[in-house]
């Protein structure tokens, strides 16, 4: 008894004070982390191929009118899965070290909206970013997503 | 024998009573029978080849056969072999012959099949719901296809559960649903006579998510594996690789032999820190938080060193169907056995220390006794099993990823009690670092996913299995026409050991019941397949039936 309480001791003796100071010291995650995805408007090209693979649903792409669509994410619902970054066909989309996330501005707060300048094609009517996107275009782009914010007919949680 | 000669044996026995007959490779038997043999040739599975049932499942074929297909799973660990038990009934009437009279470890999953898709397990001895909402309506079977998967019954107020009488004479204690030392909510009645425990009642499943459903209805396969991996809070891991192994299967997709490695290495870290997190709780249970901080503190690099690896400290999100998205890249593998040869050093010290440790010792010998029998009957698996002189383990009797190129050890004490199966632990998370040093060293070069060209085919059946910490994960998948599973079915190793409880408590202490229900490392998520929940801390006491069924408390 005496000996395995004193190994005990040993065992907690030996490594010394171990807690970090965080969050008073910043404690950067290492390696390729996966965080916070941020989006480059300039580079997206709104071939909507992140919405179609994201597994939590949290991107929703809306074509606003004949000209413009508008890629929505609402972040609280992303669980940094790092998908919608693989199949980006522009790298538009980077996972960042960013963890720190929580906010007291309410869900609005963790919706992040970009618009993009599309063309329309002539033959199919449907948009596209100019010049010559179209070949880029993996997916088939259009997800039909019913998630809306609030709305009657929302299947989910108003958000 | 393979899993032909298997077939051939049951038909041999049954003749016309076996419908059809297919065997997938070696290991994975396909059998579908007519309805009314179907506890007989259950009963000679279990009986007579000593096969282990895993678990039970309902399709909603309306629209394809306009059937319901009932499926139990069976295995047979020496042969290596899966059995997958089809039988159909019609809509008109949902009806099916309970197997569970012989085969008691069918128990929750066909009163499960019954809340889920509405086929009445006819002669069970249990017809009490089991994981619907105690106000979900009568008539609403989630899992039919023409049931949305967002569907929000209203609730209804004054409905409770039916619980279990307690044995005349007895008080009962309540434990849960909220209870310090459980973490997540579920809710034990424990029925004493004085200190001692004659009997138990369980209400679990408070928090259903519906994950088969989604994955059936919502998400397409490569968006399972992330869902999957949210079904356990400790080892998701598992979940999503043993989906994608039954999807590949499935569809007849070779993994590259370097993810398949990789995949291995990632499943034992998983073990090794999933161990240690729960030698450190079961420390905690017992009143020993040195034991809660040490070990917890040995765990954290580890911790950091999978989040170096995969982007996340713990849902690493690198399983897709055909392979992994990232590698273990050279550079890191020294600093993987740098961390391992820590953790393996500190382990051994608290090792050597714990048996001579009275305290610990009195708590954990002889208390939790579950027989081997009793075990088996019950569909015990992982180290609750292998506690119980059970040699099971599913790396080794269905080998999966790289397991078939590796050492491993079963680890089998016949204790029976709370210490065997913190002594299997102890071991297998010594095991575990050197399955990695091995598979560090002799993994190969080369792609880590596979190229899928073409579109998995619908109506495509097979199952996967990994042994993840807790014992052995099951999924079924029978592929679908929308890049979607037709249907997925999920079994967590909780949800087999759960059934062992209630047999661990009788003749136990009251002191003894956290460590009893702690020693099967239990985890409410899997199996409710729920999320979470951080509880708020309750206290346990003695209320009498009157007090119980008068709500004064
Ligand atoms: S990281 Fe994953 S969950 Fe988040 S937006 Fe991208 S694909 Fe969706
Ligand atoms: S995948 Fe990339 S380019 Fe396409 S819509 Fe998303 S961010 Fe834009």
């Amino acid at each position: 008894m005496i000996t395995s309480k004193l190994r005990e001791a040993i065992l907690c003796l030996r490594p010394g004070r171990v807690t970090l100071k965080y969050p008073f010291e910043p404690h950067d995650p290492e390696g390729d982390f996966r965080g916070y995805p941020e989006l480059d408007a300039d580079k997206c090209i709104g071939c909507g191929g992140c919405a179609t693979v994201c597994p939590a649903r949290a991107i929703m792409i809306q074509d606003i009118d004949q000209n413009t669509r508008r890629i929505v994410r609402f972040l609280e619902r992303c669980i940094y899965c790092g998908r919608c970054a693989d199949v980006c066909p522009e790298d538009a989309i980077t996972m960042t070290k960013r963890f720190e996330l929580s906010t007291d501005q309410g869900r609005e707060d963790m919706v992040a909206e970009c618009e993009v300048f599309m063309a329309t094609c002539q033959r199919c009517g449907q948009c596209y970013k100019p010049p010559s996107a179209l070949d880029k275009i993996m997916e088939p782009g259009f997800r039909d997503d019913k998630l809306k914010r609030g709305g009657d007919d929302s299947p989910y949680e108003p958000i | 024998m393979n899993a032909q000669q298997l077939g051939d044996s049951v038909k041999q026995q049954f003749g016309d009573k076996v419908v059809e007959l297919s065997a997938l490779g070696p290991n994975q038997l396909c059998l579908t029978i007519t309805p009314d043999s179907l506890v007989s040739v259950a009963e000679y599975l279990n009986k007579d080849l000593g096969c282990r049932f895993v678990i039970n499942s309902g399709t909603d074929r309306r629209r394809q056969r306009g059937k319901f297909l009932i499926t139990h799973f069976f295995a047979h660990d020496e042969e290596k072999i899966y059995i997958t038990l089809h039988t159909e009934v019609g809509e008109d009437q949902p009806e099916v012959d309970s197997i569970t009279p012989s085969v008691p470890a069918a128990n929750w999953s066909e009163r499960e099949t019954r809340d889920m898709v509405g086929v009445v397990p006819v002669g069970h001895p249990d017809p009490r719901r089991l994981v619907v909402a105690d106000d979900w309506p009568e008539d609403v079977f989630p899992l039919r296809w023409d049931v949305p998967h967002d569907l929000k019954p209203p609730p209804a107020e004054g409905v409770a559960m039916p619980l279990l009488d307690p044995p005349e004479g007895a008080s009962v204690v309540p434990i849960g649903p909220y209870f310090p030392v459980l973490e997540e909510p579920e809710y034990f009645r424990v029925f004493v006579e004085g200190e001692e425990v004659v009997g138990a009642d369980y209400r679990g499943f408070y928090n259903h998510r519906g994950i088969e459903k989604l994955g059936s209805s919502a998400l397409t396969y490569n968006q399972v594996p992330f869902i999957a991996e949210r079904i356990c809070g400790i080892c998701g891991f598992v979940h999503s690789c043993s989906y994608c192994q039954a999807v590949e299967r499935a569809a007849g997709i070779e993994v590259p032999p370097r993810g398949e490695y990789i995949r291995t290495i990632m499943l034992e870290l998983e073990r090794i820190h999933s161990h240690l997190l729960w030698l450190g709780i079961a420390g905690h249970i017992i009143g020993f938080d040195t034991i809660l901080m040490q070990v917890w503190r040995m765990r954290e690099p580890l911790m950091w060193l999978c989040e170096r690896i995969s982007g996340n400290r713990k849902t690493y999100g690198m399983n897709l169907v055909g392979g992994v998205r990232r590698d273990i890249e050279p550079e890191i593998h020294d600093d993987v056995r740098r961390v391992l040869t820590d953790i393996e050093r500190q382990w051994q010290e608290l090792y050597n220390a714990i048996p001579g440790d009275t305290t610990l010792m009195a708590r954990l010998q002889g208390t939790g006794i579950l027989p081997t029998e009793v075990a088996r009957a019950r569909g015990a698996v992982g180290p609750t099993a292998r506690g119980s002189g059970l040699p099971i383990d599913v790396r080794v009797d269905h080998p999966y990823a790289a397991y078939d190129r590796l050492d491993v050890k079963k680890r089998v004490y016949d204790g029976c009690d709370n210490l065997a199966r913190t002594l299997v632990r102890l071991d297998e998370t010594l095991d575990s670092i050197n399955i990695i040093r091995q598979a560090l060293r002799e993994m190969p070069e080369g792609e880590i996913m596979a190229q899928i060209d073409e579109e998995i085919p619908a109506g495509q059946q097979a199952v996967g299995s990994v042994e993840a910490p807790r014992g052995e994960v099951f999924h079924w998948v029978l592929t679908g026409p929308e890049n979607r599973p037709e249907r997925w079915r999920v079994r967590a190793p909780t949800y087999a050991n759960l059934q062992s409880v209630p047999p661990m408590l009788q003749g136990d202490a009251l002191a003894d019941v956290p460590i009893d229900i702690g020693s099967i490392d239990p985890c409410f998520a899997c199996t409710d397949r729920m999320e979470v929940v951080d509880v708020s801390s309750g206290q346990v006491r003695v209320y009498t039936q009157d007090e119980l069924l008068n709500k004064k408390y």
